[in-house]
């Protein structure tokens, strides 16, 4: 168990940081929600119910799929199931962070570590009322190529989840993760919490993918921080193409080591009143450290996207680009483009940025049109393309299950 | 198979077609004519119900059909298709995603692979459409998308512009096999196909050659005998001629 001391401390900012609004999106109001419940173990991924497993798929995720390394589950706040192929057992391990909490007393180096507790009211509010989150570790040297899955699923109304989890590659790892959290259908209202905090050892490489799928009316508020030590690599791809209230999340990677490279993708469809604000930030730490930061951003009906970008030097050699493309569907809708190049004292980084945002050209649906689509198809074929942007890192097999999600959610887009 | 009569078009406020009179018959190919700036793309884009080409009088029939108030789409699915003087950029679509909705559409059994071997376009196929294409690749792949549509009327613009000279063949070729082959047993495809150099004249048997000029077909003939006239006289002389 981490240190009494220690939990107390945690604690006590917490309190204190309780009601401290964010300095990005809008502020919500934490007592329109309640927390939501425990549910049973179950011991077979059969026992999902087909609506949770519907849910589970449209954030990427497929729980008829036995093939993964491994999975976890987790309905409201309980870890339902978790399983470890045979095959990869002794490789790594996946639980819920209470299980990881009372098993590895060292685990309070890297909890809260990354991310200040008092960071904002929800940083808070996660630790003062937490329900539970996974814990991933891949040990040293071990390559993991089948993707590891996650998910997150909320089934009650108006409820809050709000998660805490923990990603450790130890020196030399290898993992691909797959991650997807969404609402189980006809749950429109809730609140979704999720602190993730990932340390990516020397020359460890970790691929990780995010695909949320809310109810309309939901809030969802992520904080994560990732710390890379010396050659390692970071590829993270987050995908919402379906309408919320509002979601914002800024990930950071700080990039500690040698010649760490970072790379983030995000691919963001706006839709109705959502407000979407999205991002990464790449901090810069030591010599040689790369990184990209690329958006897609597509707007429509009265939704409003931010598109933000941070990259920092601190040091020479640093190399790294931010790209925002954005289309724009509506006269309602809005779309910003936030770049911020930061370069602290290293005269030989070299640190760049463009952004696009206008609209589909009609020459390119019409060409479309002139080989037998209909101007639905054509728009649905083009806004697809836009999407699916280059991922490095991402395998092969999971590139076309995100091209498949794009295309299942794009399908009523238009 | 294809009717106009005195076609009157607009663009931008402009009138670029004056009274274009043109018949093709099932089975034949046409070639037009005509100096840069009369009309000849302009003709073809309004066949196809391209936005921004007003029809101010006159009509298009298709297949005894009048096809002047149809979509873009309609009129691919009834059998017209065009390959296009300028790709335009697609960004995202690749050229590969593209052909296999033109079979689908269409309901073609063409194979995606040997058409894109024959026209030398396996390397384009997994790139975004028009994107970074030279102007022969853009040709080739023009090409390549009417070769699996296999329109019933296909109008051609330009085929040989910016294709080197050891791609012609394999323009011609494509074209010849385009024309040549049987539709059904008592159809033959038609087409119409805009050519300034003439090379593709050594590969095909076109029946016809019009010559656009201001606005309006004005010489008709043989499309060889037409372009000898023109490589010794210049469209001067077609404007002198006193064919209707």
């Amino acid at each position: 168990m981490m240190s009494e001391k220690y939990l107390r401390e945690i604690k006590s900012k917490a309190e204190a940081a309780y009601d401290k609004k964010a300095t990005l999106g809008p502020d919500i109001d934490l007592t329109e929600f309640s927390v939501c419940s425990p549910h049973e173990k179950i011991d077979s991924i059969e026992k999902i119910s087909q609506s949770m497993k519907e849910a589970a798929l449209y954030a990427g995720i497929d729980l008829l799929d036995t093939g993964n390394a491994a999975t976890y589950v987790q309905v409201d706040r309980s870890a339902i199931f978790e399983k470890i192929q045979r095959a990869f057992q002794g490789k790594l391990e996946i639980m819920s962070i209470s299980q990881a909490i009372e098993k590895y007393p060292e685990i309070s180096r890297y909890y809260w570590s990354l991310i200040p507790v008092d960071f904002d009211k929800y940083t808070a509010f996660a630790e003062l009322c937490q329900t539970e989150g996974y814990f991933i570790r891949i040990f040293a040297h071990q390559q993991i190529d089948v993707p590891l899955q996650a998910c997150l699923l909320m089934s009650e109304e108006a409820r809050v989840q709000s998660v805490h989890n923990l990603i450790i590659l130890e020196e030399g790892a290898r993992a691909n993760i797959n991650t997807g959290c969404a609402s189980v259908k006809g749950n429109k209202k809730g609140l979704h919490i999720g602190v993730s905090e990932f340390y990516i050892g020397r020359n460890a490489q970790l691929t990780f993918t995010m695909i949320h799928n809310w109810g309309e009316n939901f809030h969802v508020r992520p904080r994560t921080v990732v710390e890379m030590e010396d050659n390692s690599f970071y590829s993270s791809t987050y995908v919402l193409l379906k309408p919320l209230l509002s979601l914002q999340t800024f990930p950071k990677a700080i990039l500690k080591g040698e010649n760490a490279n970072a790379n983030f993708q995000s691919i963001i469809f706006g839709k109705g009143t959502s407000i979407i604000d999205v991002g990464s930030n790449l901090m810069m730490e030591n010599r040689g450290c790369r990184g990209n930061s690329v958006s897609r951003v597509c707007a429509a009906d009265q939704s409003k996207v931010y598109a933000r970008g941070k990259l920092v030097s601190y040091n020479d050699e640093a190399q790294a680009h931010l790209e925002c493309k954005g289309i724009l569907f509506s006269h309602q809708a809005e779309i910003l483009s936030v770049p911020e190049l930061e370069v602290y004292g290293a005269p030989q980084s070299r640190l760049s940025h463009e952004a696009a945002v206008g609209p589909i050209e009609e020459e390119a649906i019409n060409y479309l049109r002139s080989r037998g689509l209909t101007k639905e198809e054509a728009l649905s074929l083009i806004t697809r393309g836009f999407l699916n942007v280059d991922l490095p890192g991402v395998p092969q097999a999971l590139k076309k299950y995100i091209e498949e999600i794009i295309k299942m959610t794009s399908q009523d887009l238009m | 198979m294809l009717h106009i009569e005195h076609l009157k078009v607009a663009v931008s406020g402009e009138i670029i077609l004056k009274d274009v009179n043109l018949t093709i018959g099932e089975g034949e190919v046409h070639i037009l004519l005509g100096p840069n700036g009369t009309g000849k793309t302009t003709l073809l884009m309004s066949i196809m119900g391209m936005p921004g080409y007003t029809i101010l009088d006159g009509h298009i029939s298709f297949l005894g059909k009048d096809i002047s108030s149809l979509s873009i789409e309609e009129r691919s699915q009834l059998g017209i298709g065009m390959a296009f003087q300028k790709m335009p950029t697609v960004p995202g679509v690749q050229l590969q995603t593209l052909g296999g909705l033109i079979i689908e559409k269409h309901k073609n059994s063409e194979s995606l692979d040997d058409i894109a071997q024959k026209l030398n376009c396996t390397s384009l196929l997994n790139r975004a459409i028009g994107q970074g294409f030279s102007g022969g690749e853009a040709k080739r792949a023009e090409l390549f998308q009417i070769l699996l549509q296999r329109p019933i009327f296909s109008m051609i613009d330009e085929p040989e512009s910016g294709v080197d000279l050891d791609n012609i063949a394999l323009v011609g070729n494509a074209l010849r096999e385009l024309f040549e082959r049987q539709l059904v047993k008592t159809k033959k495809r038609s087409g119409l196909i805009i050519t300034h150099t003439g090379y593709i004249l050594d590969y095909l048997n076109a029946d016809m050659g019009h010559v656009l000029m201001d606005g309006k077909i004005i010489c008709r003939g043989n499309p060889r005998d037409l372009f000898s006239d023109i490589k010794v006289n210049g469209y001067e002389g077609c404007a002198r001629c006193e064919q209707p």
